[in-house]
């Protein structure tokens, strides 16, 4: 099964570059050949390009990064996404903001789930920031949770484990 | 005379000299010519508030959810159907310049990549470029051939994006419909002149397929971004930010095969910028006949600037001693634009002309001007990029005082703005863009003969318009991706020509001297305009790295003489053509359509306030689907 692991978010800001801090690590780690580590902190228009060119196709997808959900500092929650989108007038806000150079967990899902670019499955690995300002390094609690979330990535990019999105909150 | 504000002189020689003590001649105190509006002061618009219930304040706030990096504040009087007072605020500090202090300068071109997250290539061009001239570094003729052909891509990348998906819908029937009923009723009878070319019987079905996510042509134009981005990765490996982008010339391999997979994507966009420009040139010319206050819309002094772009690969030796000649002879001339007059195509008179201000900008002001003159003698401001530096000071938001972290870059003390048009009007007036089977500048047109791919060859005419405003920055755009991609086909037959004669060389060694100043500049473009980086070197590490941006030029504040920027002006001159009988129901369309007419690479647009009553698209984030 051809499964992408791919980190999303700015760079530089702490715990809100999870995600790319997170596919750079994995980077390092071995893998089958069937599983790729990529960033894709890049516009998510490009980001539907990318699937599209994606031959064969990508069966899998677990993407990683941080979100603000005003949950408890450092949550890390995973789930299968489920393809459900915001209504037309929201999606082409979304897209305008793709457009326009924004970066983000939610915007990639949306605009690539609207021209249905996305894997059959996709994980969703997020993280709740703690430290938001400037910052090469990732905040305390958070790169606590560094090994937690590559092994939730692991085990979601290998097994496809739906076990593990009911264990949300364990960081 | 060139200048008119600054009081430089030119000898006959071309050498710039001030006519006044340099303390005199860049001091603040006078205040120059415009013709750009005068916005009522905040005490007039306080008192017209507290007597008039028809006047609104309209904010169109950032994307709060993510990372906004654009708002716009406006007050509106509903009644007369008039703005009153505008004011454009960058909400992000960005930062690059104090990022890249004391970095190894090749840092640059990686780091300032990612000052535009729209720009995916254009940063790293312009970064090599100024260590190129730092160094005095010349690419080989094939590796600027190269980046001409990515650069030209990258441009179809952009137009198409901005006319389809972010500018497109505002004129598509879903928006029509609603906020100009009238307008809609007309379209959908008025016979499309452009039919042989788009296809469509009806300005109504134009609008149709221009509707968001489904229609026709926005799917269509997603489709062309990707030929685009296709195209440039062939050459660039990777799009955005490549990392084959080196100070003199590039690191691809390229080859026959390269570029005859390059060419099956370029001739793709032949037929799709005919029939771009027939569809923007229907729905211009069916909106001034509906109404024709809408030349209004947008209207802003012809005043443009843009450094040029695409160099002749014979030309180009990175010098700042030639770049008069080298900039002159590039596809798209440099120069400035004053009220409709060119008065200059030297790079160096647009550098010396440059300048940034800070007064209603969060950062300190800087004292000292380290560099009073250019490499050639000529005269630079205090506030010229080079003598900059950057100092943030984050205070409370104040309309009178500080309100934006763009800072306000104006030539010759104008505020002039940038864009693909720039380029377009710059080229067609000076008649310097060298010979060529494809493009011909008139002096007030720029004629483009298209090659003939499944449809028919044509020859397409941009002429200088008469009326400046959002509908004709939308029409140029669309004649711009006939010009991107002539301009590329020139740079095709050259690669082939250099590919022919076994010039495959495609960069210069080079290596960073460890000791002295160096001091370089990349005048370059992006895909809305004018973009330079000012780079000082001390002992091979960066002392300073100024960029200037096109929507920091656009969505700039006022200066240091209240004059505002191009948004302010623009959006300052739009009448209110919107059709509401409920203040509480009114849009902005128009505003919209004028701030998205200058293609902001920052998201601006979200929700509306309208006194007591808030038109908003707010946003549920939480995508969680099994979440705890």
């Amino acid at each position: 099964m051809r499964t992408l692991i791919a980190g999303v978010g700015y760079s530089n800001l702490s715990d809100l570059s999870v995600g790319p801090i997170v596919a750079e690590q994995l980077r390092r780690e071995a893998w089958p050949e069937s599983v790729e580590v990529d960033d894709l902190s890049y516009g998510p228009i490009a980001v539907v390009h990318r699937f599209a060119e994606a031959a064969p196709p990508y069966e899998r997808l677990v993407l990683v990064g941080a979100a603000d959900r005003l949950a408890k500092p450092a949550r890390v929650c995973c789930y299968r996404w489920a393809g459900v989108l915001p209504p037309a007038e929201e999606v082409q806000a979304r897209v305008a903001e793709a457009v326009t150079g924004i970066i983000d967990l939610d915007n990639l899902l949306v605009v690539a789930g609207q021209f249905r670019a996305l894997p059959e499955e996709v994980f969703v690995v997020e993280v709740q920031p703690v430290v938001t300002e400037f910052g090469m390094e990732l905040g305390p609690d958070v790169a606590a949770l560094l090994p937690h979330v590559c092994r939730l990535c692991r085990r979601l990019a290998l097994e496809g484990d739906y076990a593990a999105t009911a264990n949300c909150g364990q960081g | 005379m060139c200048f008119r504000n600054l009081p430089i002189e030119i000898d006959e020689r071309g050498q710039m000299h001030l006519r006044e003590d340099a303390e005199v001649a860049y001091g603040l105190r006078d205040r120059p010519q415009s013709s750009g509006p005068r916005p009522l002061s905040d005490e007039q618009v306080r008192d017209l508030v507290a007597r008039n219930g028809y006047i609104k304040d309209v904010d169109f706030d950032p994307v709060t959810r993510v990372a906004g990096a654009l708002a716009f504040h406006a007050v509106a009087d509903l009644k007369e159907r008039r703005m009153i007072t505008t004011n454009s605020m960058a909400t992000l500090f960005r930062g690059y310049e104090v990022i890249m202090l004391g970095r190894d300068p090749r840092d640059a071109i990686f780091i300032t990549s990612r000052a535009c997250g729209v720009c995916g290539g254009v940063h790293s061009v312009t970064s090599c470029m100024a260590l190129e001239m730092a160094l005095g570094l010349a690419p080989p003729p094939l590796g600027i051939v190269v980046r001409n052909l990515m650069l030209a891509m990258e441009f179809n990348y952009d137009h198409p994006l901005h006319l389809f998906l972010l500018a497109g819908p505002d004129y598509s029937r879903i928006l029509v419909e609603q906020t100009n009923p009238e307008v809609w009723d007309k379209a959908q009878t008025c016979p499309a002149p452009g039919r042989a070319w788009h296809g469509y019987e009806t300005i109504g079905q134009i609008m149709e397929d221009l509707n968001p996510l489904a229609g026709k042509l926005y799917v269509e134009a997603l489709h062309m971004t990707r030929v685009a981005r296709e195209a440039y990765v062939v050459l660039g490996g990777k799009y955005p930010h490549p990392e084959t982008i080196v100070p003199g010339g590039v690191s691809t391999t390229v080859s026959l095969q390269t570029f005859n997979e390059f060419y099956v994507r370029l001739q793709k966009f032949f037929d799709y910028a005919k029939k771009m420009v027939a569809i923007w040139d229907d729905l211009t010319g069916f909106f001034y006949a509906a109404n024709p206050l809408y030349q209004q819309v947008g209207t802003r002094p012809k005043n443009l600037m843009d450094v040029g772009i695409w160099d002749d690969a014979d030309a180009y030796d990175a010098s700042y001693a030639h770049c008069d000649q080298w900039g002159e002879r590039r596809w798209s001339t440099p120069g400035a634009i004053m009220d409709g007059q060119l008065v200059t195509t030297k790079l160096t008179a647009l550098n010396a002309g440059l300048e940034e201000f800070v007064e209603r900008s969060y950062y300190d002001p800087w004292t000292g001007r380290r560099f009073v003159t250019d490499p050639l003698g000529n005269p630079l401001s205090p506030y010229h990029p080079w003598n900059k530096e950057t100092k943030p000071k984050p205070v409370g938001q104040n309309w009178k005082e500080k309100y934006s972290w763009s800072c306000a870059p104006r030539w010759d003390r104008q505020a002039s703005e940038a864009g693909a048009y720039a380029r377009l009007w710059i080229t067609a007036a000076a008649q310097k863009i060298p010979a060529n089977p494809f493009i011909e500048a008139t002096g007030t047109s720029l004629r483009f003969k298209v090659p003939k791919s499944a449809l028919p060859e044509v020859e397409l005419e941009w002429k200088i318009p008469a009326v400046w405003n959002a509908f004709e920055r939308n029409r140029a755009r669309a004649y711009a991706v006939a010009f991107n991609s002539l301009v590329a086909m020139n740079d095709w037959l050259k690669g082939l020509d250099l590919l022919r004669q076994g010039k495959t060389e495609v960069s210069t060694p080079f290596e960073i001297p460890k000791k002295g100043t160096r001091i370089g500049a990349g005048f370059w473009g992006a895909g809305r305009g004018w973009l330079t980086h000012h780079l000082v070197l001390d002992d091979g590490l960066v002392a300073n790295y100024q960029i200037v941006t096109p929507s920091t030029i656009n969505a700039s504040p006022r200066d240091p003489w209240d004059h505002l920027g191009p948004y302010e002006e623009a959006v300052m001159n739009t009448p209110i053509l919107e059709t509401f009988d409920d203040p509480a129901k009114f849009k902005g369309i128009d505003i919209l359509r004028t701030i998205r007419s200058f293609d902001p690479c920052m998201p601006c647009t979200t929700h509306i306030f309208a006194g007591d009553q808030v038109i908003s698209r707010e946003v549920n984030t939480c995508a969680c689907g099994a979440e705890e």
